[in-house]
């Protein structure tokens, strides 16, 4: 048996969660990513100057929420019909045919959550920013992670790319404020959500900024 | 509040670090990855001291869990590729098709590339993710050792994909709004879109709910 006992801090271990294997945590340069070594699971990636980048995307990704999900995205135009269509629209038109399940999800999916996650990353980041750390934080932090998977801002993306192939031998397609707005919505939102380290914001809330 | 190390933020390896976290008596907060200590507890239940959130070294019922689910998307998959999931009203003619024929349509068209966006998103990325959350489990329950690391790898990947298979939802969404031309052409979406989105909802819920630690956890059993 190998005694080679140890005894060791537990802020300084990290624990793979896709197969449960205790390590040492290392320091590594920002941008790269640590693997565990036995599942090949990526374990954290310090980002740099995490804090700031997540309170622009975020303010800027907010900025346009409205605009994109509000007005319309395209125009079509076939025989001098013109028809245009925003994202509230098509939940709208699910919900009237009766289809009450596709419309919550559609709602929820591309509205509710990605509105839902830009707010609570963009309230903890500020919190963090102006270093306060309100008693709600944990709280908002855990709504982000349950949230995380469920806001599909990019696939409705490629939806709209798809529609657009779709209809473009058919119709003459204009490119609404919409497109535009939802087009940059995207990027921020990704960005945000690239840009955020978890595990520093949970160390920063924890410790109160002393980390 | 001053943070200062006290005797219990530290443990004693006796076996250097090559251990679980369970068998270094500590769990992993599943939201936000805290690592807590469970052993000499005195409580049922424990919580996070960071965040709050209940500690279980394991999902809860997780095995049982993701089976229901995985189980109740292939029920719903039937309905979902057999009924039609759209409907085209041209000149007053009604043309309703599977999601299936919808490709089929794409292909004749020629227009391949999207054809195959959605082939691949409506039916082999679901395909993909209820065949292989079921072969996890069938080899949790068998307890088969191999491919531990294909299997992870497996099981990223289906969790990564989870969410793309929404894209036929989000066109038909688009295309009932936007294709709206009265008697001329209008798009409408036909009653698989329900059972299609149930499919996603639950393979999703499947991956959320599975633990794949419990597959190197078979490993670990040698006695």
């Amino acid at each position: 048996m190998n005694t080679a006992s140890k005894k060791i801090n537990i802020s300084e271990l990290i624990a793979c969660s896709g197969c449960d294997l205790l390590l040492e945590r290392i320091n590594i340069k920002y941008g790269d990513s640590a693997f565990c070594p036995e599942c090949g699971e990526k374990l954290y990636t310090p980002k740099k100057n995490s804090i700031d980048k997540t309170l622009a995307l975020t303010l800027t990704a907010l900025l346009l929420f409205l605009p994109a999900v509000f007005m319309p995205l395209i125009t079509l135009d076939t025989l001098g019909f013109k028809e245009s269509g925003s994202i509230v629209d098509g939940i709208i038109r699910f919900y009237e045919k009766g289809y009450l399940l596709v419309s919550l999800i559609l709602l929820l999916t591309s509205l509710l959550f990605p509105l839902l996650k830009l707010s609570l990353l963009f309230v903890v980041s500020i919190n963090l920013k102006l270093k306060r750390y309100p008693g709600t934080l944990p709280f908002l932090m855990r709504c982000y992670h349950y949230i995380d998977e469920w806001g599909m801002l990019e696939v409705y993306m490629i939806g709209i790319l798809v529609s657009i192939i779709k209809m473009y031998h058919l119709a003459h397609i204009h490119y609404d404020i919409g497109f535009f707005c939802f087009t940059g919505l995207l990027i921020a939102a990704v960005c945000s959500s690239i840009a955020i380290d978890k595990h520093l914001f949970w160390n920063l809330i924890e410790k109160k900024g002393e980390a | 509040m001053p943070h200062s190390s006290t005797e219990k933020d530290f443990i004693t390896l006796t076996n250097g670090l090559h251990v679980t976290t369970m068998e270094a008596g500590l769990a992993q907060c599943h939201d936000c990855l805290k690592l807590v200590p469970i052993t000499g507890q005195h409580v049922i239940t424990l919580f996070c001291p960071r965040c709050g959130a209940k500690i279980h070294p394991r999902k809860p019922d997780s095995l049982i869990r993701t089976w229901a689910l995985v189980l109740t998307a292939i029920i719903l998959a039937f309905p979902a590729n057999l009924l039609p999931i759209m409907r085209v009203d041209s000149f007053g003619v009604p043309d309703e098709s599977t999601i299936m024929g919808g490709i089929i349509y794409f292909f004749k068209e020629g227009s391949y590339g999207i054809g195959l966006i959605i082939f691949t998103a409506s039916i082999l990325v679901p395909f993909f993710k209820i065949t292989g959350i079921i072969l996890i489990l069938i080899s949790i329950h068998f307890k088969w050792k191999t491919w531990l690391r294909h299997k992870a790898l497996m099981f990223r990947g289906i969790k990564f994909v989870g969410r793309w298979s929404m894209l036929d939802i989000f066109v038909i969404s688009l295309l009932q709004v936007l294709v709206n031309f009265g008697y001329f052409s209008s798009v409408e979406a036909s009653p698989a879109a329900t059972y299609f989105t149930g499919v996603v909802l639950t393979t999703m819920l499947a991956a959320i709910t599975f633990d794949p630690r419990l597959m190197w956890d078979i490993n670990k059993e040698r006695g």
